[in-house]
């Protein structure tokens, strides 16, 4: 069947003659460079990849049908900032680790794969404050009644301090649960339902706006700079090297998304003023508060109470 | 630099609050009144550069890769308030999405990363750039240092920050609630890791990205940069009409002791030659009883208010310390703006004499 | 509606009486222009009427150079040209999204300049009865969800929500994406971002639609498809402005053709049929090859390898 070809009569230049043969650098069975892991482009693309999957298992789990799922995301969201303000009030480790304990109960309850919840939450941020925070369990950081001396120096006990590893603990217990209260949020709403509260909650529309556009525009810049990465990987014949020439790599990809970034708003800017933009920010979504959610929230409210109470007990 | 929740005691968090949420108010307004219908898509697609670029892994000599902020960048290009919401909206995903920078210290890292940061980069960068060609080098050099200073300011703010936790918030048996590393440990860790290693990734793209936009695409960078010429060709950039507000300086002041007040907490003993009567060491100075004159002077004025930095009953000595600090820091700044209001008033009138002359 | 194929090559200071000043000659509020009335030649029932549009991209780079034209209601409009030649500058003028540094666009028998899109109530008119489709979806769809971008126009134009939400319903399932309507925009194919962009505009229900090449970068079966609907609409009574290379279906989808020649000048106007048989002047303007020919209704060449030429 006859194509439609419609090109311009100017003169193509010859077709370079290498072009046209075989290359006989690269050996078939691979046994020229070495691979290396930690490269900064390996780090960035799974960084890419990373975040794009997680957003979509996100949206999955938020559709699903569990407890939290069903509760108005405005009670979530504030029920969210209660607890949070609880944890942070909370002297002890004890109660600490009740709240802990609540919110794999809830995360159970809502349907989300416990293997995943916990090994989210303990993954990142309290293993690495644990790590960071274990000089602090000594009594050079932090004095007091020592639990286990390790040597001296000159002429005073220097060890691990009960207080030290109190604080240490607080310290780790903290963030779990806070990480987990977050994640909880997160994983039962949906994005847009998401900003939506936060509106709610009084951000101004005009933020809520932007937002919204960011994390849209968050994908596809993000293709973008895959894009960029990957012509670069499929390039690099051996070894990345952590030089000058990868660092300008760097530079001219964020130039290049930063150049992009300016092309595409003055596109979205004329898309927006053609449908009749003025500045005045206005969206769609609508709530109505039902009976169940009051419920909620009070049965937050009540759960910061005890837990707080439970505190106070302790601590006398 | 990204502070998690359960560093920060909720008073802490809240005061970071109360900061940063009329200063992003504020910089929505200005935004907007620069670009009117444009600030929408512009800032949104500016946050998401902001976010991209948190995620990027600039290669470090040694074979480990760094993250930068992309707030110094962005301050150049658009301005320092629309980079101030660009940050504030990358970290709000940071902190929804990703769990990473926290939802309670949302306040104190907005402080940190998207006002300190590309205000302090900027304004390095202006005074370093001068009046000089868009596509000057000496723009890239200002680029680099600003990157490079702003990411440290950031630093030694959020040191100063997560080492007051332990002096002002500890249990009964003196264990600290939240970070336990004091000042003298956490401003030291922070600013080594920033000085050596992040200050450069952010300094890097800093001014990589202006060399970049100074080759391919230079017009995006003449909105902020009003009254510079584009190259060395053009016309002599216009003098700089701008004078200082009072109201800017006294902000800018208030702002810088704020930030450096709690130092005070690191020193041990008191300040040099302040020292009370009975507190000299006699001995030490070779002296058989207290100088007549300062004995006499010493005690001239009692009705202080918050006499030696804390309350009257001596409870709190650290909280009692910060109030002081508010309260003297307030009444300076006050000071500060009339003297400088005064200033501005005289000036008028003397120009204003000067031309009927 | 018999056309006669004209060829005219206009310039700034030939041809028709010029309604317009360079020159600023009303008092210091007043723009150049800014009260020139309807041209008198303009025809009757003409929607958009264009004389003398100039522009140039940064002051530097000419994208139309005295380019005059008239949209009357109901007609399917192509413009036809090279890229580079002004197509999508002239859509965006008739838009109001970029204002001619030279000559007069009149919409509807009113003016239209920045400052008299700057009044709520003719932006609000205006945007209204003109909706555009860009050619790049992903910078036109930009809302979190495909149910808050098609409503965004509604919304912006000050309806309800209840309101926007029957419509918005309504548009899906006339194009066939209600599935689509709580997915987010990066989730979706190029086929489907542009029937989402499509509806967005659709919804506000507009008299007339202007296409920037819409079938660019889609697969057959949805081109096949966007060719019926745009004859549908035509049918419907809208008036259709597309900016397209693409020859083929050109029958299809346009009642007249505007060429522009690659110095942005208009220099055809006649219907699809005259305009595809003037073989030396689709050769002049760079949209045909030398060795393209037609069969049937199909206007191709066939690829041939390099070395042809010498």
């Amino acid at each position: 069947m006859p194509e439609t070809l419609l090109v311009a009569p100017r003169e193509r230049p010859a077709t370079p003659g290498w072009l046209l043969q075989g290359e006989v650098a690269m050996c078939p069975c691979g046994c020229i460079g070495r691979r290396t892991t930690g490269s900064f482009v390996e780090k960035t693309l799974t960084g890419g990849a990373d975040l794009l999957r997680q957003v979509m298992f996100s949206e999955d789990v938020a559709a699903g049908r569990g407890f939290l799922q069903r509760v108005d995301p405005r009670a979530k969201l504030v029920g969210l900032l209660v607890l949070l303000v609880s944890a942070g009030l909370l002297h002890s480790i004890v109660t600490l680790v009740v709240m802990y304990a609540g919110t794999v109960v809830v995360a159970a309850a809502s349907r989300l794969p416990l293997g995943f919840f916990v090994r989210r939450v303990w993954l990142f941020i309290p293993v690495f404050t644990l790590v960071a925070a274990l000089p602090a369990t000594f009594s050079f950081v932090t004095p007091g009644h020592l639990v286990w001396t390790t040597w001296t120096w000159h002429g005073a006990p220097v060890g691990i301090t009960a207080q030290g590893l109190t604080a240490v603990g607080l310290v780790v217990s903290r963030v779990a649960v806070s990480i987990s209260l977050v994640l909880l949020l997160t994983l039962t709403t949906p994005w847009i339902k998401l900003l939506a509260a936060l509106r709610a909650v009084g951000v101004p529309r005009v933020f809520i706006v932007v937002i919204g556009m960011a994390y849209r525009y968050i994908f596809l810049l993000l293709s973008a700079v895959i894009e960029m990465y990957e012509a670069r990987k499929v390039r690099t014949l051996g070894m990345t090297r952590h030089d000058r020439a990868a660092r300008q790599f760097v530079s001219a990809t964020a130039g290049a998304l930063f150049g992009k970034a300016s092309t595409l708003s003055e596109e979205v800017h004329q898309a927006m003023v053609a449908r009749g933009y003025r500045g005045d920010a206005r969206t769609l979504e609508g709530f109505r508060l039902r009976a169940q959610d009051l419920v909620f929230a009070v049965g937050v409210l009540v759960c910061a109470a005890l837990v707080l109470g439970g505190d106070r007990l302790l601590g006398r | 630099m990204h502070i998690p929740d359960g560093y920060l005691s909720p008073a802490t968090c809240t005061v970071g609050y109360v900061v940063a949420v009329p200063t992003l108010a504020v910089a929505a307004r200005k935004v907007t009144a620069v670009v009117k219908t444009r600030n929408v898509p512009m800032l949104a697609v500016f946050a998401a550069t902001s976010f991209l670029i948190m995620m990027f892994n600039v290669p470090i000599p040694d074979g480990t890769t760094a993250h930068a902020v992309g707030g110094a960048i962005i301050a150049i290009c658009l301005g320092p308030w629309a980079a101030t919401i660009a940050v504030a909206v990358a970290l709000l995903f940071q902190a929804l999405l990703f769990g990473d920078g926290g939802v309670l210290s949302y306040g104190v890292n907005v402080v940190n990363m998207a006002i300190i940061l590309p205000f302090v980069a900027l304004g390095v960068y202006r005074l370093l750039a001068g009046r000089s060609p868009l596509t000057s080098g000496r723009r890239v050099v200002a680029a680099f240092v600003g990157g490079y200073v702003g990411i440290n300011a950031a630093a030694l703010a959020t040191g100063i920050e997560l080492g007051i936790q332990p002096e002002l918030f500890t249990d009964s048996t003196g264990a600290p609630l939240y970070s336990p590393y004091h000042l003298g440990q956490a401003i030291p860790a922070m600013l080594f890791a920033h000085l050596t290693v992040a200050g450069f990734c952010e300094a890097v793209l800093t001014a990589g990205v202006l060399l970049y936009l100074q080759r391919a695409n230079v017009t995006s960078l003449v909105p902020n940069h009003r009254g510079i010429p584009v190259t060395a060709g053009d016309a002599p950039a216009t003098p700089a009409r701008r004078r200082l507000s009072p109201g800017a300086v006294a902000i800018g002041f208030v702002v810088l002791m704020v930030v450096l007040s709690p130092l005070g907490l690191l020193a041990p003993g008191g300040a040099f030659g302040e020292d009370a009567a009975s507190d000299l060491d006699l001995g030490s100075l070779g002296l058989a009883a207290v100088p007549a004159g300062l004995a006499r002077y010493n005690s001239f004025w009692s009705h202080a208010l918050l006499g030696d930095y804390g309350f009257a009953d001596g409870q709190n000595p650290n909280l009692g310390y910060i109030v002081s600090a508010i309260v003297g820091i307030v009444v300076v700044g006050a000071v500060i703006f009339g003297i400088g209001k005064l200033v501005q008033v005289l000036s008028r009138r003397s120009g204003a004499a000067s031309v009927d002359a | 509606m018999a056309a006669d194929r004209r060829r005219r090559d206009r310039r700034p200071d030939e041809g028709q009486a010029p309604q317009h000043a360079h020159a600023p000659q009303h008092g210091p509020s007043d723009g150049p222009g800014d009260h020139a009335p309807l041209p008198a030649d303009a025809p009757p029932d003409a929607l958009f009427v264009c004389r003398d549009l100039t522009y140039a991209y940064l002051d530097r780079f000419p994208a139309l150079d005295g380019v005059s034209m008239d949209l009357r209601a109901g007609e399917r409009l192509a413009l036809l040209g090279a890229n580079g030649c002004g197509k999508s500058t002239l859509l965006k003028v008739l838009d109001g999204l970029v204002h001619p540094t030279g000559g007069t666009f009149h919409a509807f028998g009113h003016l239209v300049t920045e400052d008299n899109l700057e009044d709520e109530q003719f932006s609000t008119g205006f945007r209204s009865r003109v909706g555009f489709v860009f050619q790049n979806s992903d910078a036109q769809v930009f809302s979190p969800t495909v149910r808050e971008e098609v409503g965004f126009g509604c919304l912006q134009l000050g309806m309800s929500p209840d309101e926007t939400r029957a419509r918005v319903d309504d548009v899906l399932a006339l194009l066939d994406i209600t599935t689509l309507a709580d997915r987010a925009p990066f989730q979706l194919s190029g086929g489907q971002k542009k029937r989402v962009a499509i509806a967005s505009v659709l919804v506000m229900n507009p008299e007339v639609l202007l296409f920037d090449e819409p079938t660019a970068a889609l697969d057959p079966r949805t081109q096949a498809w966007l060719v019926d609907l745009i004859a549908e609409l035509g049918a419907a009574g809208k008036s259709i402005v597309l900016a397209t290379h693409d020859l083929d279906t050109l029958d299809t989808i346009a009642t007249r053709c505007l060429v522009l020649s690659e110095e942005h000048r208009v220099v055809a106007d006649g219907t699809p049929h005259d305009v595809l048989a003037d073989r030396d002047l689709l050769l002049s303007v760079n949209l045909v090859h030398e060795h393209s020919h037609r069969h049937g209704g199909l206007l191709h060449s066939h690829p041939h390898g390099s070395g042809h030429h010498d």
